[in-house]
């Protein structure tokens, strides 16, 4: 098993309680993929797929695509573009953030600057 | 402080008190016709995009940086009316009263003196809200303003350039003051459970409804007449906490270089107010018998419109300046039901 197989698999079967759209075979379809690839993904028997998978995956299951992408041990392309454009700043903001409480980082806003008139 | 939210510019003072907020946006509207007829108030069409100029830095001229701020967009000749929209305490069943100073090109609306910070009482120079739920344009007489119309800056149609000779700051630049704490709380107790119950079920509907050339910068002049009350302060002056405040420059761009700075797309023109009216859409009146209007400005009233300065110069800056009639006009007052709880029969 692994986490992402795992939380994939928990996830739908949650969902196919109460909808067979969510059977194995129609999400498979869903994603574009063989029912048999996702079976294995979800028994930890392949390692999760790319990020354009993930993401369809997380919309057939109303999922937020970056969990699953965290679970996955990755970081969407648009989170790494905007790390990358200012690397040493947002390194130093998500270290300084890394034991805030969440109702602390939530309440982090950006105010309006006021400059010279 | 202030933050962006959904193109509203939010003015908050949690410092002073929780619900000591405001929220100012900019909405999109007709161009009444400049035609010395004297309109009711047009709709508004939704909000104008509101962007950090420090996002576009590379786009933007230089003295926008430096003045900080937002930025929107707006084609020439295009109206616009700002909408204040008060923080609502529920266990006083108020808004927070705030004093609100808007200058264009850093000439006042409401007394066309050039800007200063702080309020001025005589004469005054601000709007309270709740009370005063919009405003339209310069104040040029008691009860009619002159719709606030963008135009190139630099062209000599501009409030500022006609006051000042100078087309130098353009956009429009905002002040907010909050009521003082106690003041607040001694003018407005804290009510009854069951009358603040009434008053949040009515207040739920409370609103009716490369570096760009020079050219590409906009400055609001007065066009067409409307009919539209600025309210005196109904509180004392001392009661405003003038230690208090957030002010907020907002810088107007050409809608045709919008695209070039932002990468966005900006809102397509509004209908012409003849079409509009030959539609049989609703154009409004806002009545407030509690108030009483400011006298208009004399220095504003004796300014030039943009159809008068583009005749001068024979231009033709407004095109769609066809009159019109408009017949189906919805009167707007404010609800006052938490203030009038009938006591029946028991």
């Amino acid at each position: 098993m692994s986490a992402f197989g795992d939380y994939v698999r928990q996830k739908r079967l949650t969902l196919q309680e109460s909808d067979p759209a969510f059977s194995l075979r129609k999400v498979a379809a869903a994603i574009e993929v063989e029912p048999s690839y996702l079976s294995k993904i979800e028994r930890g028997e392949q390692p999760p797929p790319g990020e354009h998978t993930i993401i369809a995956l997380a919309k057939a299951l109303g999922e937020d695509p970056d969990i699953l992408l965290a679970l996955a041990g990755k970081v969407s392309e648009e989170l790494l573009a905007i790390i990358r454009k200012r690397p040493l700043l947002f390194a130093q903001l998500i270290r300084e953030l890394k034991n805030t409480p969440d109702h602390a980082v939530l309440r982090l806003v950006r105010e309006v600057r006021d400059g010279k008139w | 402080m202030i933050e962006l939210k959904h193109d509203s510019l939010a003015f908050l003072f949690p410092d002073v008190h929780p619900s000591a907020a405001v929220s100012v946006n900019f909405q999109r509207t007709l161009r009444i016709p400049d035609d010395d007829k004297t309109y009711p108030l047009p709709p508004g069409l939704g909000a104008f995009p509101l962007r950090h100029v420090d996002d576009f830095a590379d786009g933007v001229p230089a003295h926008w940086l430096e003045h900080g701020g937002v930025m929107m967009p707006m084609y020439q000749s295009e109206a616009m009316w700002l909408h204040f929209s008060g923080s609502y305490d529920p266990e006083r069943g108020v808004q927070y009263p705030m004093a609100i100073k808007v200058a264009t090109g850093k000439i006042d609306a409401v007394t066309g003196k050039t800007w200063s910070n702080g309020l001025h009482r005589h004469p005054q120079d601000y709007m309270v809200t709740p009370g005063q739920p919009w405003l339209d344009g310069y104040c040029v007489e008691k009860g009619v303003i002159r719709q606030f119309v963008a135009m190139p800056l630099g062209e000599g149609y501009s409030a500022e350039e006609q006051i000042t000779g100078k087309a130098e700051h353009g956009g429009l630049q905002i002040i907010v003051y909050p009521m003082k704490r106690e003041v607040f709380e001694r003018r407005f107790p804290k009510r009854p459970p069951l009358l603040r119950a009434m008053r949040i079920a009515e207040s739920a509907d409370f609103l009716c409804c490369a570096p760009p050339s020079a050219k590409s910068e906009m400055g609001l002049a007065p066009g067409g007449r409307m009919k539209q009350d600025i309210f005196q302060d109904p509180f004392d002056f001392s009661d405003w906490d003038l230690t208090q405040s957030s002010r907020c420059f907002v810088h107007i761009a050409n809608s045709l270089t919008w695209t070039s700075i932002t990468k966005q797309a900006p809102p397509l023109m509004p209908p012409s107010a003849a079409d509009y009216t030959r539609y049989g859409l609703p154009w409004f009146d806002w009545y407030d018998d509690s108030l009483q209007a400011v006298d208009g400005s004399s220095v504003l009233g004796k300014l030039k419109r943009v159809l008068g300065i583009a005749k001068e110069k024979r231009q033709s800056p407004l095109p769609e300046n066809e009159s019109c009639d408009p017949t189906k006009v919805v009167n707007l007052q404010p609800k006052r039901v938490g203030d009038k709880v009938r006591e029946g029969a028991f």
